[in-house]
């Protein structure tokens, strides 16, 4: 709740003002002002649909390449009322959007090697992974209604606990008439993130780089 | 690494063959094998997870469990119970850091309790089995699930429906990597059209335990009464017999039975000696034998085809080819055991594929693990995916979607392992061949015998 009255910034401000002049009359009403605050920037909010995406991480090694995946991205996006998936303007968009991974539900074929990496990424401290959003930019409007979106994305990454500006392309599909579909990828190094390779002393070494590629759907939350 | 030590380890483990990483030290290479061996050190350190059990039922069988899970590092065990207080006093000293519990119901009751094994009786599972799984925990049901097609089929609907649960029947041939080695090797057609099975179980044994206590020596000895057992066809070769089920890949369509009291005429009703033969669709037949009077060669399984017989005894395997058959080639490298006149060529897991060089193809120190180890493995690998797969699907989506965490549980990746199915139809199988020992006669397997609802 508090993201997201900050980032809704300029909106709550000018409303601010306004109430200003009729502060002292209005003192009793002042319980009220969250609920004039929200209606002054609403949302549209998409929730992580189950069973409907997918995550990978690819990584090297000097035996193998490897990857690991899931199914279970949670979470929201959610954009400021203003911006029209019918008539976007590019430029900023006022959006939140955050993402969350169980680490324990990422798995290759290999139980024992999913351990290993359960492990070097410190789960039974830092059981997710973290994405969220702080900047978004439509790069340019679509061209047509089938177009996708495409956006330049900042956020912020957390994975074993470890903080980091995440810079990302995103591009983003309409899927029917109330789902959006949000892919890309972006290449993070483990030791950023306080994360030592894994290796086995003479059977093999992993690669510091590894490639995180998503494919992410999202549906409209249903008005209650 | 100077040069007296290369020349030391270049004598004792090159010339041996065993050790990889010393291999890939004096080569400064990249290995060139795929089934590399995880370095035994990061492995054996790591303990992914534990996971709270409870063992129901300390007989003999019950301790080896204990045993066995004593063993497995992923294994915490919290409780034991048992109705009698010297089995449950022995237990006990095997498994210190766990309550001894006279009431299964207690176990039940303890939130901690995640997964119970139950080896009680196989008449006594019924209770246990239902009352776990609407507890909420995971369950590891000894085989055969019942004495009874009742209860078995009662077990496993309620196993059925606990969608957020494990259910593992104790066929733990079903998780031996042994034997799903030589499963695809079967099903790859390398013995060619299977024609017949024989299976023995030979152990000169009473099957009788003494007790100083009459009305205990008479709740120990359930396995004497045909009222509570399902006799040697039904306790002890339904591991045999479903195992050879699973490699001809079919379910028999009738079973004739022949038992009789040889030896043990000590007021028992279950035979000590048995036969039966069971036809499986197509034709084939398994013999399967069993005798308390007579220890002669054991135990194993065999399996005859048209291009080649193979031998299962335990953990090893045999295969002894016509001399018709055709050549698959690695079986030239393999090596070699007499039989009397026959020759067997033994089936190792990494025998027929010659990836890796420096090593031998010996099955002695990988495969000197028992079944019920892999069986009990692979039931705390499942149980932690399950239940994980649940808490972090519970937290990751702000939905009540029933229908969308049961779809996310059914694709969780699990250990093979036999679930209620497989433990259902072996117990109905095991029942029907038990009937057809005690009343000499032949019984008809229908479709419907095996069906669950």
């Amino acid at each position: 709740m508090i993201a997201r009255f900050g980032m809704a910034n300029p909106k709550p401000k000018k409303l601010m003002k306004r109430t200003r002049f009729v502060f002292v009359g209005t003192l009793a009403l002042l319980p009220l002002l969250p609920f004039s605050l929200r209606a002054a920037g609403d949302w549209v909010r998409y929730n992580a649909v189950p069973n409907s995406s997918r995550v990978k991480v690819d990584g090297t090694s000097t035996l193998h390449d490897w990857s690991v995946g899931s199914t279970a991205l949670g979470g929201y996006v959610e954009f400021d009322e203003a911006f029209d998936l019918n008539k976007p303007a590019s430029g900023k968009v006022n959006a939140h959007c955050e993402v969350r991974i169980f680490v324990r539900q990422l798995k290759s074929d290999k139980t024992d090697m999913d351990n290993v990496m359960y492990d070097s990424m410190k789960e039974k401290d830092h059981r997710r992974l973290d994405y969220r959003l702080t900047e978004m930019t439509l790069k340019e409007a679509p061209k047509s209604p089938d177009a996708p979106f495409l956006f330049d994305t900042k956020g912020e990454l957390v994975v074993a606990g470890v903080t980091n500006k995440a810079q990302m392309p995103v591009t983003m599909v309409r899927v029917g008439a109330d789902k959006l579909k949000f892919t890309g990828s972006i290449s993070v190094k483990m030791t950023s993130f306080g994360i030592k390779p894994p290796t086995k002393l003479g059977v093999f070494s992993t690669g510091d780089d590894v490639k995180i590629t998503f494919e992410w759907l999202t549906a409209k939350k249903e008005q209650k | 690494m100077n040069k007296n030590e290369t020349a030391e380890l270049n004598r004792r483990d090159f010339l041996k063959g065993s050790s990889f990483a010393t291999l890939m030290t004096m080569l400064g290479g990249v290995e060139l094998i795929t089934r590399a061996p995880l370095h035994a050190a990061d492995l054996a350190t790591l303990v992914p997870f534990q996971l709270k059990c409870a063992v129901i039922g300390l007989g003999n069988w019950g301790r080896e469990i204990i045993a066995t899970l004593s063993r497995l590092k992923t294994a915490q065990l919290v409780a034991v119970c048992d109705t009698y207080p010297a089995s449950l006093k022995r237990a006990a000293n095997s498994a210190p850091n766990a309550k001894g519990l006279d009431d299964y119901r207690k176990i039940l009751d303890d939130k901690e309790v995640q997964a119970v094994v139950i080896a009680t009786p196989t008449h006594q599972h019924r209770e246990i089995a239902i009352a776990a799984l609407q507890a909420g925990k995971h369950v590891y049901c000894e085989a055969p699930l019942a004495s009874n097609i009742e209860d078995a089929k009662a077990i496993a609907l309620a196993a059925k429906a606990a969608r957020k649960q494990v259910f593992q029947a104790g066929l733990q041939t079903r998780s031996d990597p042994q034997r799903r080695f030589l499963l695809d090797f079967i099903r790859a057609g390398a013995s060619g059209k299977a024609v017949k099975a024989h299976a023995q179980w030979h152990k000169k044994q009473s099957w009788r335990m003494t007790s100083p206590n009459p009305a205990r020596e008479r709740e120990l000895n359930w396995r004497l009464s045909n009222e509570t057992s399902l006799g040697l066809v039904g306790e002890i070769g339904i591991h045999q017999i479903d195992a050879l089920s699973w490699f001809l890949n079919g379910r028999p369509v009738s079973v004739n039975g022949f038992g009789s009291i040889m030896q043990w005429k000590d007021g028992r009703d279950v035979p000590d000696t048995v036969e039966a033969v069971f036809e499986y669709p197509g034709g084939a037949h398994l013999l399967y034998e069993c005798t308390l009077a007579n220890s002669f060669d054991a135990d194993y399984e065999m399996l005859y085809g048209t291009d080649a017989a193979i031998m299962m005894r335990g953990n090893k395997a045999w295969m002894f080819k016509e001399v018709d058959s055709p050549l698959l080639g690695w079986e030239v490298y393999a090596r070699k055991d007499q039989f009397y006149k026959e020759t067997g060529i033994a089936l190792i897991a990494n025998a027929t594929k010659l990836t890796n060089l420096t090593e031998k193809a010996t099955d002695e120190a990988a495969y000197t693990t028992k079944p019920l180890y892999f069986a009990l493995e692979s039931f705390l690998i499942n149980v932690n995916a399950v239940s994980s797969a649940v808490e972090d699907f519970s937290a990751t989506f702000d939905v009540n979607d029933k229908a969308a965490l049961e779809k996310y549980i059914s694709e969780v990746k699990l250990q093979p392992a036999a679930g209620y199915q497989e433990g259902f139809e072996a117990t109905a199988l095991a029942i029907k061949a038990n009937e057809a020992v005690v009343n000499g006669q032949k019984a008809v397997l229908p479709k419907e015998w095996f069906e669950l609802a």
